[in-house]
């Protein structure tokens, strides 16, 4: 009996592992790597320049913490207000080797595959020391203990000397396969490196969510009261969630601390805390494929505020202090409007849009 | 197949005694009713069984197995499961998803193995899964296998949740009034299952509930709870004949 693999129709399973798949059929495996393919391979066509392959760059470092977020917030329904001061953590793990070791060691230049490595580690770490009140803290008693994870995260940067009080402090460059990255390709490199960061992770957390280990975040997001029932632990969970997401935020904040060469504590705010979970809940909570819409349209968003905001300023240049504020006020109407309008975020869209390609050209 | 002993069991709310002095035998390879009017300490005494709660004092044993001071996820891995009164299911996600959440510790691999997914986590997956599939087909719900928990109909929900603690491959089954708010012929669909359980998978149940018509016809035993004590227990007969019991549920003449 053969089975048509390429369409949904006709595309019937013989066993459970067949249906367990990522991809349903051939065409939606194709597209995907069509995908893959011309992310890898379109800067090799288009030459962007460095201010704009940072905003990129910037948009997937991103992508790498909310990933994270999503997972705690999203999939394990815990609110996490302190996302920003994890992947401080992240950053602030490579510039404390860079303070110890001199910021071109070799282990930060050469190894940095590892340094990336032990940010998300101590990220982790630090994640699951701040999930331990979710031992018997619920709901927004719980965000208070994030909350405050982000306050002390703040405070201990700005006053301590060994991270020179939140001022910069600097990352050297890192070398490849091909010696030293230079200040051209620093970007494209970084663009590179931090995608694959994202298959990796985007494959990595895929499979969680099909397996135990990512259904028992959902378990407890609904009903920790059953969860303890099925025979998890689910203090255990949301320390695992949190120290998952932890792990992610500190990847990415290593990331952050590599690409822009040098760590200063005014990434790692409250204000940032904020406009992740914005993020997350725009791309839409508890979906995979959210937490790439969300940065994407938050960060493009904010751009686009901004350029509007200079040309309002050129024209009226006694509005300029109003224009400012547009970035802030377009950020909250954009919260706002997702909440009220389409709680479940761009995911939603992107559900309905396949779904809808599913049957076309036919209505039903 | 081990029997479980509620030996001198109290427990306190501030001043109130939920259950007092309670001393039960529940037997293996029985359906044991436990009825009582409202507020009698029923669904009490499953909370103190399942590790939801803990006894003021006295001691519960499952075998040669401790239970009185067991969270919920020990007593489960020792093979009491558990369905509840209120729908606690995991309402975003399909039914599948609840009935392999209850598959959680059996199913054996480690963090690094489910990231990867080929090889040892597919493995587990599909083999538990079918294990679920044979739950789904006991207690018929293919119509429903990948729909959203929170989108089925309140008597569907109610069987997810009997599905997903059988699901826990238990030897024990605590129901907690599976039946009720569900018309006669849920209910009896309900009843037919019970019954299916004992059965043909030789799991003990122990039931909560209200039907009277539907305790007698199919307990073996019957324990009767008013005020948080027991007031007589035996077949459905002897219970049936017992005076105190005639008196706490229609009262004295």
């Amino acid at each position: 009996m053969s089975a048509n693999r390429w369409l949904a129709t006709g595309n019937f399973f013989t066993t459970y592992r067949e249906e367990n798949r990522i991809f349903q059929t051939h065409i939606d495996r194709l597209v995907f790597c069509a995908f893959l393919a011309s992310v890898f391979v379109w800067p090799l066509f288009i030459s962007v320049s460095n201010k704009y392959m940072l905003v990129i760059d910037n948009i997937l470092v991103a992508i790498v913490a909310i990933l994270g977020l999503n997972l705690v917030t999203g999939f394990a329904g815990l609110i996490s207000i302190g996302h920003a001061a994890f992947v401080g953590v992240g950053a602030y793990t490579i510039a404390s080797f860079s303070q110890v070791l001199g910021d071109s060691h070799v282990l930060i230049t050469h190894y940095w595959p590892l340094m990336l490595l032990a940010a998300g580690g101590m990220g982790a770490v630090f994640g699951a020391i701040v999930g331990l009140p979710a031992f018997r803290l619920k709901h927004l008693y719980l965000a208070m203990a994030t909350l405050s994870f982000q306050m002390i995260f703040q405070w201990v940067i700005n006053f301590m000397t060994f991270f020179n009080q939140g001022q910069t402090i600097f990352v050297g460059r890192v070398f490849w396969l091909t010696g030293k990255v230079g200040r051209r390709d620093h970007y494209l490199f970084w663009y590179y490196v931090i995608l694959a960061i994202i298959v990796i992770f985007g494959f990595g957390i895929r499979n969680l969510l099909r397996t135990k280990h990512g259904r028992c975040l959902a378990a407890v997001r609904d009903n920790d009261r059953a969860a303890d029932a099925m025979g998890m632990h689910p203090g255990f969970t949301k320390v695992y969630a949190f120290a998952l997401a932890g792990f992610l935020a500190g990847v990415a904040g290593g990331l952050h601390a590599y690409l822009y060469r040098g760590v200063g504590f005014e990434s790692f705010t409250l204000t940032q805390s904020i406009s992740q979970l914005a993020m997350a809940i725009v791309g839409g909570l508890g979906t995979l494929i959210g937490s790439f819409f969300g940065p994407i349209f938050i960060i493009l968003l904010d751009l686009q505020v901004e350029q509007l905001a200079n040309l309002a300023a050129n024209f009226l240049p006694s509005a300029g202090n109003l224009a400012t504020a547009l970035r802030p006020l377009s950020f909250g109407l954009v919260i706002v409007l997702f909440l009220m309008y389409e709680p479940r975020g761009i995911a939603n869209w992107w559900r309905i849009l396949r779904s809808y390609l599913k049957l076309w050209p036919f209505r039903y | 197949m081990a029997t479980l002993i509620v030996k001198d069991v109290t427990l306190t709310f501030g001043g109130l005694n939920a259950l007092s002095n309670l001393n039960m035998e529940i037997k293996p390879g029985l359906i044991v009713s436990v009825i009582g009017p409202n507020g009698a300490g029923k669904t009490s005494l499953l909370n103190c069984i399942s590790g939801f709660y803990h006894p003021t004092s006295g001691k519960i044993t499952y075998g040669d197995k401790d239970l009185t001071h067991a969270s919920p996820h020990q007593v489960t891995n020792l093979g009491i499961a558990r369905a509840f009164q209120n729908i606690e299911l995991f309402s975003g996600l399909s039914v599948i998803d609840n009935l392999m959440l209850a598959r959680h510790t059996k199913l054996n691999y480690n963090l690094l193995q489910a990231a990867v997914y080929f090889g040892k986590a597919a493995r587990e997956e599909a083999k538990n899964r079918a294990f679920v599939e044979d739950v789904i087909d006991f207690m018929e719900l293919e119509p429903y296998r990948k729909r959203m928990v929170g989108n089925l109909a309140y008597g569907v929900q109610k069987r997810v949740e009997v599905a997903r603690a059988l699901t826990l491959a238990p030897q024990l089954l605590l129901l907690d009034e599976p039946m009720a708010g569900m018309n006669i012929e849920e209910k009896e669909d309900m009843v037919r299952f019970i019954m299916d359980i004992r059965q043909e998978r030789g799991i003990s149940v122990v039931l909560v509930e209200h039907d009277l018509g539907v305790v007698m016809d199919i307990s073996d035993e019957i324990f009767v709870l008013d005020f948080g004590v027991l007031i007589g227990s035996g077949t459905p007969e002897e219970v049936a004949a017992n005076p105190k019991i005639i008196e706490a549920y229609i009262g004295e003449e």
